[in-house]
C-alpha cells in the first residue's frame, strides 16, 4: 500500500509540473504575444504622430506643396530618414496617379532613396483598402515581400479624401528580437520538457519493471496461484469478513515425491492447481501458502462454505493423476470456515484454519472439517488484541476446583484455574485453551501470570485454612521474568507460601535436570510444595522421581478414564504407580474422577486425594468456602 | 520567377539567355527550362544586370531595334534609362516590383497573359 501511495504521489508531482510547464509555456508565448501587441501599438501612434506633423508642414495639401517645393520634399525625406530607427525597416508616403498607381511622394530611406514618384507596386490589397476607406490597417509579412514583419498603413486625409498613405514598415529582425525576448525563459521551459519527457520514459520503464516484478512475487511460479504477499495485498484492498475461507493440504505428499520423483511431485501439484480453480469462480482467489497447502478466499455471496468444501473435497478426492503409466488418487485434508463480520486479522483466520486442519490430520487425515458458529463465536478469544485488552482491564478470574480426601471426601485443597472473563457478558468466562497458546513466550503470559498469583495469594490471605495449587509450565520457569515474579510474590507472601503448590506440566524432555532441581529448591523455599501433574502421559516419567524432589504425583486424567475400557490393566498400572508414590515419599492424586465409579474404583485403589467434575466443578472460591461453613 | 516572367512574354522552353552576370548566370545554370547563351545575338531574351550589360544591350539592339532578342532589366533604372528593355524584375522597399511597359511590348508583339495585366502600365 505504501508503495502505491509512493508511485501516486510521484505521478501526481510530475503531472503537476507537465501542467506547470505548459502553463509557463503558454504564458512565453501570450507574454511574447503582449510585447509585439505593445509595439504595434506603439508604432500606431508613432505613425498617427508622424502623418499629423506632414500635413502640417504641406498645410493639407501634400502632393501640391512637394511638387511645388523640391526643398520641402528633401526636408521631409530627411526628416523620415531620422525616424528610422532599428525598429523600423522603411519610412514612405505614397500616392496613387490618375491611373490608379502607387507612386512614391516621400522615402526616408537613407540606401536606396527613390526619386519623387517613382512607381510602386505594394504587393497587398490592402493598401487599396485603406486608401479606399481611410482607416489605417496593418498588412503582415507575405509572399513577395523580404525582411518586412509588418506594414502600418495609415491613410493621410484631406477633406473626407485621402490624399496620401503613410507606410511604416516595421522591420523582421525587430520581430526576432522580440520573439526572441523571453528566449532564456524559452530555453528553460524546453530543458524542463526535456527534463519530463525523460523523467516519463523512465518512470514509465520502472513501472514496467515494477510491474514485471510484482507479478513474480504475486504469483507462483510452479502453479500460478497466488503467493502469501498477495492475499495479504488483496485484504488491504477488501474487507476481509466479505469472504469465506478455507485451508487445503495434500496428504502423504512427501511419499509421491520420493516414489516418482520431484517433478512427476510438480506435475501433481500443477493439475491440483487447476482442479481447484475449476471449482472456484473468477472472484474466489487460491493461494499456495506452502509446498502443497493452499489457501482459498471465496466471496460470501457467492456459495455457502459447507457447499463449497463439500463439492471441492469431494472434487478433490476423486481426482486421478497419471504419472509413470500409473494412476494416482491423492487424499486431502482440509478446514474451512465462515470469516465472522468484524474480523480484521487474517493471520488469525490462517492459524484457526491450521489448527483446524491439524486436528483433521491427528484424526487420520482424508477428511474436512467446517467450523460451526459456536466454533467461530469463540475465535475472537484467540485475538491478541482481545486478550491484550482483557488483561489491561484486569477480566482476568480464577476458578477453584477442589481436590478431596478420597476416604472422607472432604476439601484438602483447590486447583486454581485461570479464566478470562467476556466483554460483552462477565458471567461468560473464557477457558484457558482458546487464550494460552496465543500469548504463550509474550509479556502478555507474564503479565497474566502476574494477575493469577495475587489473586491467588489473595485468597490464600483471605481464607486461613485452604490450600492452592496453580499451574505452571516447565518452560515459564527456565524464563527469568516469570521466576523473578514467582520469587517476588513468594517472598511478599512468605507467610501463606506454604499452603501453595506449584502444578509443574512438562511438554518437553527435561535435559538439565540439576537446573530443573535448583528452579524446584526456588519454589519450595518458602514452604511450598511442588506438584507433577499428568504423571504417565508423554515426558512426565518416571525419571522425574528419580532425579527431582517432588512432593506431590497427580496421575493423568486419561490414565484415570481408562478405568472404564480397562479396568484391570489399569488398576495394575495405578497400584504400581500408589507403590512408587509410598516408596518416594509423595502425595498421590487422581485426576479426572468424572463419576461415582471411578471414585469408588480410585478409593478402593487406595489412592490418597482425587479430583474432578464428580467431586466438583471449577467455581468461585466463596461458593466451596461456603458450603464446607454449612 | 523568371522562368514565368520569359513565359509570359511569350518565349517558349527552352528559353536562350544571355546574361554577364556571374552570380545570375550560376543560378541559370540549373535551371530545366533555360538555356544559357555565350552571345547576344544567339539569344532569346537579355537579362540587363549592369551598367556594362546595358550599354552592349543600347548597343547591340541598335542594329535590330525590333527583333530578337527581347531586353529585360533588373533594375528600375536600366527600364527607365534604356527604351528597348520592355520590363523589369527587381526588389523596392522589400516587396518584389514587376513591371512591363506597354509601348515597349507592342514594339515586340507581345501581349502578355492576363493576369499580368496589372503590372503592364503605359509609361514610367
Amino acid at each position: 500500500m505504501k508503495q502505491l501511495y509512493f508511485n501516486r504521489i510521484i505521478f501526481g508531482i510530475i503531472g503537476l509540473l507537465i501542467l506547470f510547464v505548459l502553463y509557463l509555456q503558454y504564458a512565453i508565448i501570450e507574454n511574447t504575444e503582449k510585447i509585439k501587441k505593445d509595439e504595434i501599438q506603439k508604432s500606431e501612434n508613432y505613425a498617427q504622430k508622424i502623418a499629423e506633423y506632414l500635413q502640417a508642414k504641406t498645410d493639407n495639401h501634400m502632393e501640391a506643396s512637394l511638387t511645388k517645393s523640391p526643398k520641402l520634399r528633401t526636408q521631409l525625406n530627411e526628416l523620415l530618414q531620422a525616424l528610422l530607427t532599428e525598429k523600423y525597416q522603411y519610412i514612405f508616403v505614397l500616392k496613387k496617379d490618375t491611373k490608379g498607381h502607387y507612386r512614391f511622394l516621400l522615402d526616408g530611406s537613407k540606401e536606396d532613396a527613390v526619386e519623387y514618384k517613382t512607381l510602386f507596386f505594394p504587393q497587398s490589397s490592402l493598401f487599396d483598402k485603406v486608401y479606399a476607406e481611410r482607416k489605417m490597417g496593418i498588412a503582415k509579412q507575405q509572399e513577395g515581400t523580404q525582411k518586412i514583419w509588418l506594414s502600418l498603413l495609415y491613410p493621410i486625409v484631406e477633406a473626407n479624401q485621402t490624399e496620401a498613405l503613410l507606410v511604416v514598415d516595421l522591420s523582421e529582425e525587430y520581430a526576432d528580437y522580440l520573439n526572441n525576448f523571453n528566449s532564456p525563459l524559452k530555453m528553460l521551459v524546453g530543458l524542463m520538457q526535456v527534463f519530463l519527457v525523460v523523467s516519463m520514459v523512465l518512470l514509465g520503464l520502472m513501472a514496467y519493471r515494477y510491474y514485471k516484478f510484482r507479478q513474480s512475487v504475486l504469483n507462483d511460479v510452479l502453479t500460478g496461484a497466488h503467493t502469501k504477499l498477495y492475499l495479504e495485498e488483496f485484504f488491504n484492498r477488501n474487507r476481509l469478513d466479505d469472504y469465506n475461507a478455507i485451508l487445503i493440504d495434500m496428504d502423504e505428499f512427501k511419499e509421491i515425491n520420493e516414489k516418482y520423483s520431484y517433478d512427476a511431485g510438480d506435475v501433481i501439484i500443477k493439475e491440483f492447481t487447476q482442479a481447484i480453480l475449476a471449482e472456484l469462480s473468477l472472484e474466489s482467489k487460491l493461494i499456495r501458502t506452502g509446498g502443497t497447502e493452499f489457501f482459498i478466499v471465496v466471496p460470501k455471496k457467492e456459495i455457502s462454505i459447507g457447499v463449497l468444501a463439500q463439492k471441492l473435497f469431494k472434487r478433490l478426492q476423486e481426482k486421478k493423476y497419471l504419472i509413470d503409466n500409473d494412476v494416482i488418487f491423492l487424499t486431502i485434508s482440509m478446514s474451512a470456515m465462515i470469516i465472522p463480520s468484524g474480523t480484521s486479522s487474517l493471520q488469525n483466520i490462517q492459524r484457526i484454519l491450521d489448527e483446524k486442519l491439524l486436528e483433521v490430520k491427528s484424526r487420520g487425515k482424508n477428511d474436512f472439517i467446517v467450523l460451526d458458529l459456536q466454533m467461530i463465536d469463540n475465535l475472537r478469544y484467540r485475538d491478541i488484541n482481545y486478550i491484550k485488552e482483557a488483561l489491561e482491564e484486569k477480566r482476568v478470574s480464577c476458578l477453584y476446583q477442589p481436590i478431596v480426601h478420597t476416604q472422607t471426601k472432604q476439601i484438602v485443597k483447590y486447583e486454581a484455574l485461570v479464566r478470562l472473563v467476556d466483554k460483552e457478558d462477565s458471567n461468560k468466562l473464557i477457558t484457558p485453551d482458546h487464550f494460552l497458546k496465543i500469548i504463550k513466550g509474550t509479556t502478555q503470559y507474564i503479565k497474566m501470570s502476574k494477575l493469577v498469583l495475587k489473586e491467588v495469594f489473595s485468597s490464600l490471605h483471605a481464607f486461613k485454612d485452604i490450600k492452592l495449587s496453580i499451574n505452571l509450565d516447565l518452560d515459564d520457569l527456565y524464563n527469568n521474568d516469570m521466576m523473578k515474579l514467582i520469587a517476588k510474590h513468594l517472598y511478599k507472601n512468605r507467610e501463606v507460601a506454604d499452603r501453595l503448590t506449584f502444578e509443574i506440566l512438562e511438554y518437553n524432555e527435561i535435559v538439565d535436570y540439576d537446573k530443573v532441581m535448583l528452579i524446584f529448591q526456588q519454589l519450595k523455599a518458602y514452604g511450598s510444595k511442588v506438584a507433577i501433574d499428568d504423571f504417565g502421559s508423554g515426558y512426565a516419567n518416571y525419571s522425574y522421581l528419580i532425579h527431582l524432589d517432588i512432593d506431590i504425583i497427580k496421575i493423568d486424567g486419561n490414565l484415570i478414564s481408562q478405568l472404564h475400557t480397562s479396568a484391570q490393566r489399569t488398576k495394575i498400572v495405578l497400584e504400581s504407580i500408589r507403590n512408587l508414590a509410598e516408596k518416594f515419599g509423595c502425595k498421590l492424586v487422581a485426576e479426572f474422577v468424572s463419576d461415582e465409579m471411578l471414585y469408588t474404583q480410585i478409593k478402593a485403589l487406595g489412592i490418597e486425594y482425587a479430583q474432578g467434575y464428580y467431586l466438583g466443578e471449577p467455581k468461585p472460591i466463596e461458593a466451596y468456602e461456603k458450603f464446607i461453613k454449612v | 520567377m523568371y522562368g514565368t516572367i520569359f513565359a509570359a512574354l511569350g518565349l517558349k522552353a527552352p528559353v536562350h539567355l544571355y546574361v554577364d552576370d556571374k552570380e545570375y548566370r550560376s543560378v541559370f545554370r540549373h535551371s530545366p527550362d533555360i538555356e544559357l547563351t555565350n552571345t547576344f545575338e544567339k539569344s532569346d531574351i537579355v537579362l540587363v544586370t549592369t551598367e556594362e550589360a546595358l550599354e552592349l544591350a543600347r548597343r547591340k539592339k541598335g542594329e535590330n531595334p525590333e527583333g530578337k532578342p527581347i531586353l529585360f532589366a533588373t533594375d528600375y533604372h536600366f527600364l527607365k534609362s534604356c527604351e528597348k528593355t520592355v520590363g523589369a524584375f527587381y526588389w523596392r522597399k522589400g516587396r518584389s516590383q514587376l513591371l512591363f511597359l506597354k509601348k515597349r511590348l507592342d514594339r515586340h508583339h507581345i501581349a502578355v497573359p492576363e493576369k499580368y495585366g496589372k503590372f503592364v502600365i503605359d509609361e514610367l
